[in-house]
């Protein structure tokens, strides 16, 4: 069921932050990313779609239903907490038997139903295990199985991999994936990780200071960022502040570089964005965007490296496989993105 | 270090070793210990409808306190534990350091003040008895709870009980009763044993019919020692499975807890 927020506000009494014109729409079965740094008010938005706080202005609609006042329990979502917030006194199957209880599920069905969705997600034989006998990766699992046994319309994951240890994380982002597919169920995944973000979402929509900034598929989010803070933000940038000088040229501070035609007007002030793995070691065999200096700081990160390149006044962040040492570097034309600058 | 440790806990044990020794010498006058062996000073005990009596109330008292004590404390903790007001909050705190404000005297001065006039002429009551235990203790039991609804992180557990489709009263009795077993039931047992031993307010305020063990061990005292001594260690026994029995719950309580973690 899609779920769409129509210029949503919400201040948190006696404060000036909160979330502000959200206009948001998550398709019937899409994942949705939300990235933001801390207090970027993700959470926040999670909580006003949970129906945790309500919004001071504005709709969300879950399918065609205003559920902007909607009582918590009425709504009808499955949400996965931070902390998972399994109930102790419980064992797995009974934690997630427990929304089937409510709904006055025969008890027979609901314990039929919990064996199975923990079975879905892989918890098979655990279903009398207390939850503080399991590892996260598994408390993490019941907790999924419980938001989903219900069939709710949508899912609300809240940072639920930030808890876990790194190497159990890759495994876990492709078992919710898998798992949101299966269900084939609108989910809003909220997370301070954009490698997560982008790895498991369809669209990725990066928030700050209680705004939406931009909504976008995660690569046209990494290559076309609308702003110098979401280019900050999403992946390793290099950003020069500069100005257009032609039609194809910017001038920043340790020289000029070739863009593609970028049809801005001369003299315009902008923030240059290009990737460290767009940044070629060696000179350029037709010469363009040539620059030299040296590596004044290497970082060996095992199949890549990764060094700061003094040239001129600035640093030039690369990423490269070559192991060998580096003084001339060149960036293609078509890797020089143009950002408007930030105040 | 270990020496003055050792000495301390031989002060703390020579009176109650001493109760029992002389609970069971036959006779003890003018000499450092009793001499012969006899267990009748607790068949004396025993055949005293005083005592016997004074028995039942005392259980009586701690079980009416208990049960007042957890359905006031468990609604209280929880309204005190949501309650984000902070003058809620400073009352709270003027509630918890009542008993030490407040002590057994000054609060039985008080009852005896209202509860002998002829509009409340209420004292010597069993059940005015009953409310004073409720107010010394309620707030040893209400600390504990309290402290243990922040450490359990109830909002989040209530939250995500919500969003699965419980109201208020499901959450409270699905979620918040059963994670609260383990604090309620060593915050009871304290309130048992304070229950049991309190002996300022309850010499007060208890009439006739009515006085609990303590008060009636008084009296002991002014008869033989033997029968004093016995008659203490009966206290003292009870007092101490209140304490073992919260000594457990806590310990069981903490390994929950360190599960949890």
């Amino acid at each position: 069921m899609s779920l769409t927020l129509e210029n949503v506000n919400f201040t948190y009494p006696g404060t000036t932050s909160g979330v502000f014109d959200i206009n948001l729409s998550i398709g019937d079965g899409e994942l949705l990313a939300v990235i933001g740094s801390s207090g970027s008010g993700k959470t926040t938005l999670l909580k006003l779609i949970a129906g945790f706080e309500t919004a001071d202005r504005g709709r969300i609609l879950l399918g065609s239903d205003d559920i902007t006042q909607l009582p918590v329990r009425n709504r009808q979502l499955g949400v996965v907490f931070q902390t998972y917030a399994l109930f102790p006194h419980m064992t797995a199957w009974q934690n997630v038997a427990y929304p089937l209880k409510i709904r006055k599920v025969p008890s027979e069905t609901r314990e039929r139903k919990a064996v199975e969705a923990l079975e879905r997600v892989g918890l098979q034989g655990f279903e009398n295990r207390m939850p503080q006998t399991l590892s996260g990766g598994q408390q993490q699992r019941v907790a999924l199985a419980r938001a989903l046994v219900f069939a709710p319309r949508a899912l609300l994951l809240d940072e639920p991999l930030s808890a876990l240890d790194a190497s159990l994380r890759g495994s876990m982002r492709d078992e919710i994936q898998r798992l949101q597919r299966e269900f084939s169920i609108s989910t809003v995944h909220i997370t301070h990780d954009q490698e997560e973000a982008l790895s498991m979402a369809d669209r990725v929509a990066v928030m700050e200071a209680g705004r939406l900034v931009q909504v976008a598929t995660p690569r046209e989010l990494y290559d076309h960022p609308a702003t110098r803070s979401v280019a900050a933000f999403v992946g390793e940038a290099n950003l020069w502040d500069g100005k257009t000088v032609a039609h194809d040229t910017v001038e920043l501070p340790f020289g000029r570089l070739t863009t593609e035609p970028h049809g801005l007007s001369t003299g315009q002030p902008v923030t240059v964005l290009v990737r460290p793995e767009n940044i070629g070691i060696g000179k350029a065999t037709d010469g363009i965007n040539a620059l030299t200096g040296a590596v004044v700081r290497d970082r060996f990160l095992g199949a890549i490296r990764r060094f700061d390149l003094s040239v001129g006044p600035s640093l030039v962040l690369g990423q490269t496989g070559i192991r060998g040492p580096i003084d001339s570097i060149n960036i293609r034309p078509e890797h020089v993105r143009l950002l408007p600058i930030q105040p | 270090m270990r020496f003055v440790t050792g000495l301390y806990l031989v002060y703390l044990c020579i009176p109650i070793i001493l109760l029992f020794v002389g609970a069971f010498g036959e006779t003890w006058t003018n000499t450092l210990l009793p001499t012969g062996f006899t267990l009748e000073w607790f068949l004396e005990l025993w055949d005293d409808g005083s005592f016997r009596r004074a028995f039942i109330v005392s259980l009586e008292v701690v079980t009416a306190t208990c049960i007042f004590c957890t359905l006031l404390a468990v609604p209280l903790a929880y309204a005190l534990y949501r309650s984000a007001s902070k003058k809620i909050m400073a009352a709270a705190r003027i509630v918890f350091l009542l008993p030490i404000a407040a002590p057994p005297l000054v609060l039985a001065f008080g009852f005896i003040l209202v509860f002998t006039s002829d509009a409340l002429p209420w004292l010597n009551s069993i059940w005015l008895l009953i409310a004073g235990h409720v107010v010394l203790t309620l707030p040893y039991l209400l600390q504990t709870l309290v402290a243990d609804m922040r450490h359990l992180h109830l909002d989040t557990l209530e939250q995500a009980a919500e969003s699965m489709g419980a109201g208020f009263f499901r959450q409270f009795f699905d979620v918040v009763v059963p994670l609260l077993r383990h604090s309620l039931g060593s915050g009871l047992i304290m309130v048992a044993a304070l229950s049991i031993g309190e002996f300022q307010l309850s010499n007060l305020i208890s009439g006739f019919l009515y006085r609990p063990y303590p008060v009636v061990l008084l009296q002991a005292f002014y008869g033989s020692t033997g029968f004093a001594c016995a008659a203490t260690v009966i206290l003292l026994i009870l007092a101490l499975l209140a304490s073992a029995g919260g000594a457990l719950a806590a310990r069981s309580a903490s390994q929950y807890r360190t599960h949890r973690s």
